[in-house]
């Protein structure tokens, strides 16, 4: 059993680094030839991933200016200035959050707006401008209904596409102003519209992870617990990580990575160690930094080893 | 095939058409003519001069807009003749003695009369002159005198000043028109409230409007008609968050032209029905404009333009377009413009048209990056202070350059030279209104020492500017409220019941200790022994007492308003 946690995008999937050295050389053209060739979730990934990396916003407006029909690049410098306005804000919750922070989010949100708009004006069927939109709507408060025009949007585009549908789970959570009742049945209405073996189930999981989350201590486990719950979660594992048309598509690995820490905080060790078996090495971020002291690499550790041990012993 | 004529000096449009006759007389004068102080004149010399026209069974109307005031006419030759000489001779002696009951009149109509969508839009883009003196209410008629009516009729209803279009075969005889002489009154320049556009700011719920100003051209006008068919494809088609979204097409001055789009919807659905109309007003701009729409608008106002041909419905916009300084087109010059437009020409207007707009929606579209219309003042005056009494927050600064409302988050200042309308109420209650649309209430009854405050604004604003009101009502006249303490909940039965345990826990507990701890120190004079327990007793009592009459106060509320509420922020 490894030690080793890979929480990177680039460990789940190769492809990030070939965007990350093309755009390192400032090489559109080659960063385009890896986008062209994946498939919308999987450019759509490729694309926020790399609009991590610092120091883009100059070459991605010189991009556009050569060519305004590059939603690629729209899209790329939409999410990179959305990432510039929340890094300022901090992940914290709004009442951690100082007046001139949300002052200078507000203010590099709208400056993401001001290019998605522009790109959905040209291009309005790249679902990555609406991932991106979905992400700022959300940071500005722009209200449910923009929300859900934009997530409609999105949906008729590509029903089934995963960055866009974890954008708008994060909306429905009362955190940012949705409620618990929208929240689970629009993730499972969601799953229930992929075909079986789609990462979607992960939405169902995911929902009940950010409502046990909200939960004090002792409430929130007897909550994951709760029948109708866990047989939720049991059912969208099924349909997805555990069913036999489950692939190592975009987004599998956020999908099993939610159903090994929502298995692990449960105690369940054998549906945990079938998780980590699936994942190896890999893991994600996300949910793992809400358990423990959030540090997601040594929680996953100390689950995974905790689980396997189990599972061996089993 | 227009023929152009004259009567009695007033230039004149023909043509022929398949009905009754029609004719309209036409001036050059509306609300954008009209000082706030004044408003409301235009409509009321127009109700003057066709109440002499009296109840005749023929079909007449008359019609103040924004820049001009229409007389129109439809039946037979002879009855046409008879109504517009009827009017020019009541232009020339208004029946004064009607004055205060078609005054009486106008603020029925304006009662009964539903405001446009895009008033408010006016006000916002123009403040309170010119183009947007007419989204205000006819404010200045208590003040307008017969002389106001004189001047007004001497200086824009003159022959220089009409125009007038006849739809038949040919000018009705005995036609006289017997106006006075002035000049030709050129159309004011629209003032601008707006430091930047586009720019948006706050709207009632239930409605999204954007308008613009773009040059007048046949690319214009199909563009307003495309704008029209894509909204109404996102916002009702498509997500269902629309019933109504329409645009407006209205030539403005001699070569431009306002376009409104506006959608209706449920109050909750508005921040999505302005992301739509965005997205939408940006798609033109980025030059996605479908050809299918372009050819299908065009082919549409082209049938249009030539069935208006056969009934002269072209005539009353050709005529009053003399009157703006606009040329005469004939059908077919202008069915020529219309089919040469290429998606290309719709996408430049478009651009055109998103650099000046302005939204008008219940949520900000600063997003969208249109900058929020300033909707207050920029500095405050100087000069005497006077304190807000009661629970009222601004304070009224008044000083020789004009009148401030300062609070902490809100300034509103009228300058007195900018100031173009001040409604005086007699009880001393004033409605200053400055040229760029801030107004400024001043209310004695509301400031420490504010009748002093209305003393000097009553110095310094121009008589001219001022229009006296009638008597407000006493409940009309706002009065400041005392910081009330009071509570305005009612006690539940079960607050009224744990507030009378507690008194009959509380009060034995007060009267023994306390009488106990009296006893003990009266005893101190009397009895020198055990002075120090006398004392320790004596104080512990002191404590106890207290909590005693604490608790008889707090069972006293409950019993009477329910349990206390924690503080509000």
């Amino acid at each position: 059993m490894s030690d080793t946690v890979l929480l990177d995008a680039a460990s789940a999937y190769p492809e990030v680094n070939n965007v990350l050295a093309a755009l390192r050389g400032r090489d559109w053209s080659a960063v385009r030839a890896v986008l062209d060739a994946a498939p919308p979730v999987g450019r759509s990934i490729l694309i926020r991933a790399a609009a991590d990396e610092a120091g883009l916003e100059e070459f991605l407006r010189y991009v556009l200016s050569a060519d305004p029909d590059d939603t690629a690049a729209a899209a790329m410098l939409g999410m990179h200035l959305i990432d510039i306005g929340w890094k300022i804000r901090s992940g914290a919750r709004a009442q951690h959050v100082s007046g001139d922070q949300f002052v200078a989010f507000h203010d590099w949100l709208r400056r993401a707006e001001v290019v998605l708009l522009e790109g959905v004006a040209r291009r309005p069927d790249d679902p990555a401008l609406w991932v991106a939109r979905l992400t700022s709507a959300r940071g500005l408060e722009l209200g449910l209904a923009e929300t859900r025009r934009r997530y409609r949007k999105l949906a008729a585009i590509d029903p089934h596409h995963l960055p866009g549908q974890n954008q708008y789970l994060q909306r429905l959570c009362p955190k940012w102003s949705g409620s618990w009742e929208l929240l689970h049945a629009w993730c499972r209405e969601e799953m229930l519209a992929a075909p079986p073996g789609a990462v979607q189930g992960a939405l169902v999981v995911d929902g009940h992870i950010e409502h046990w989350l909200e939960l004090d201590s002792g409430a929130d486990l007897t909550y994951l617990r709760n029948r109708p719950v866990r047989q939720e979660i049991d059912e969208a594992a099924q349909r997805s990580v555990l069913h036999p048309d489950f692939r190592h598509d975009y987004g599998w690995v956020q999908a099993a990575s939610s159903f090994a820490m929502a298995y692990s905080v449960l105690g369940d060790r054998t549906a945990a160690a079938s998780m980590f078996t699936l994942l190896g090495d890999l893991g994600t971020d996300l949910p793992w930094c809400y358990v423990g002291d959030g540090n997601a690499a040594s929680q996953i550790r100390i689950h995974r080893q905790r689980s396997l041990r189990r599972g061996k012993a089993a | 095939m227009i023929k152009k004529f004259e009567v009695g000096g007033v230039p004149g449009l023909l043509a022929p058409t398949t009905g009754p006759m029609q004719a309209g007389l036409a001036f050059r004068v509306g609300f954008t003519d009209e000082p706030l102080a004044k408003r409301g004149i235009t409509h009321l010399i127009e109700h003057l001069s066709l109440h002499s026209v009296g109840v005749a069974d023929y079909h007449y109307n008359g019609a103040t807009g924004v820049e001009f005031t229409r007389f129109h006419m439809q039946g037979a030759e002879k009855d046409v003749v008879a109504f517009l000489n009827g009017v020019c001779a009541a232009l020339r002696d208004l029946p004064m003695r009607r004055l205060a009951v078609e005054k009486e009149v106008l603020e029925a109509e304006a009662h009964g009369r539903s405001a446009s969508v895009s008033e408010p839009m006016w006000l916002w883009r123009h403040g309170a002159r010119d183009y947007g003196a007419g989204a205000y209410p006819e404010w200045g008629l208590p003040s307008i005198t017969e002389d106001d009516l004189r001047a007004w009729v001497a200086r824009y209803f003159t022959r220089e000043n009409a125009v007038l279009w006849v739809a038949g075969d040919a000018v009705p005889a005995g036609l006289e028109l017997d106006l006075p002489s002035g000049t030709r009154q050129p159309l004011p320049e629209p003032s601008s409230a707006l430091p930047v556009t586009p720019a948006c700011f706050g709207g009632s719920p239930g409605l999204v409007a954007w308008d613009t100003v773009v040059p007048r051209s046949a690319a214009s006008s199909v563009f307003a008609e495309v704008l029209e068919r894509m909204l109404f494809r996102e916002l009702r088609q498509e997500s269902g968050l629309s019933y109504a979204a329409q645009t407006d097409y209205q030539p403005t001055g001699r070569d431009r032209v306002v376009i409104t789009a506006a959608a209706d919807c449920l109050p909750e659905n508005s921040g999505a029905v302005l992301g739509g109309m965005v997205d939408v007003l940006a798609t033109l701009r980025a030059g996605r404009v479908d050809p299918a729409d372009v050819t299908a608008v065009i082919s549409k106002r082209v049938e249009g333009l030539r069935h208006a041909e056969e009934v002269a419905a072209r005539l009353p916009g050709l005529a009053v377009g003399l009157l703006a300084g606009r040329d005469v087109l004939d059908v077919d010059e202008q069915i020529a413009g219309l089919t040469a437009v290429t998606p290309a020409d719709v996408a430049a207007v478009a651009a055109g048209a998103w650099a000046n707009g302005l939204i008008m929606a219940p949520s900000r579209a600063d997003w969208a990056g249109f900058a929020i219309a300033p909707p207050e003042s920029l500095r405050a005056v100087t000069g005497t202070e006077f304190k807000p009494l009661g629970d009222v927050t601004a304070r009224l600064v008044v000083g020789p350059e004009g009148a401030s409302l300062v609070e902490p988050h809100n300034l509103l200042t009228v300058r007195f030279d900018e100031c173009v309308l001040m409604r005086a109420w007699p009880d001393g209650g004033r409605q200053l209104i400055g040229a760029d649309g801030i107004v400024v209430w001043a209310e004695p009854t509301l400031h420490r020492g504010g009748r002093e405050a209305v003393k000097l604004i009553d110095a310094a604003v121009p008589p001219e500017r001022v229009v006296v009101q009638a008597i407000r009502n006493p409940e009309q006249i706002p009065q400041p409220r005392t910081r009330s303490t009071t509570p305005t909940t009612t006690a539940s039965t079960s607050d009224r019941v744990s507030g009378i345990l507690g008194l009959i826990v509380f009060w034995p507990l007060t009267l023994i200790f306390g009488a106990l701890g009296a006893l003990l120190f009266l005893s101190l004079s009397t009895d020198a022994e055990d002075v120090e327990y006398t004392i320790v007793i004596g104080l512990l009592c002191i404590p106890v007492t207290i909590i005693g009459i604490i608790g008889i106060r707090r069972s006293l509320y409950r019993m009477r308003y329910g349990p206390r509420k924690s503080r509000q922020r």
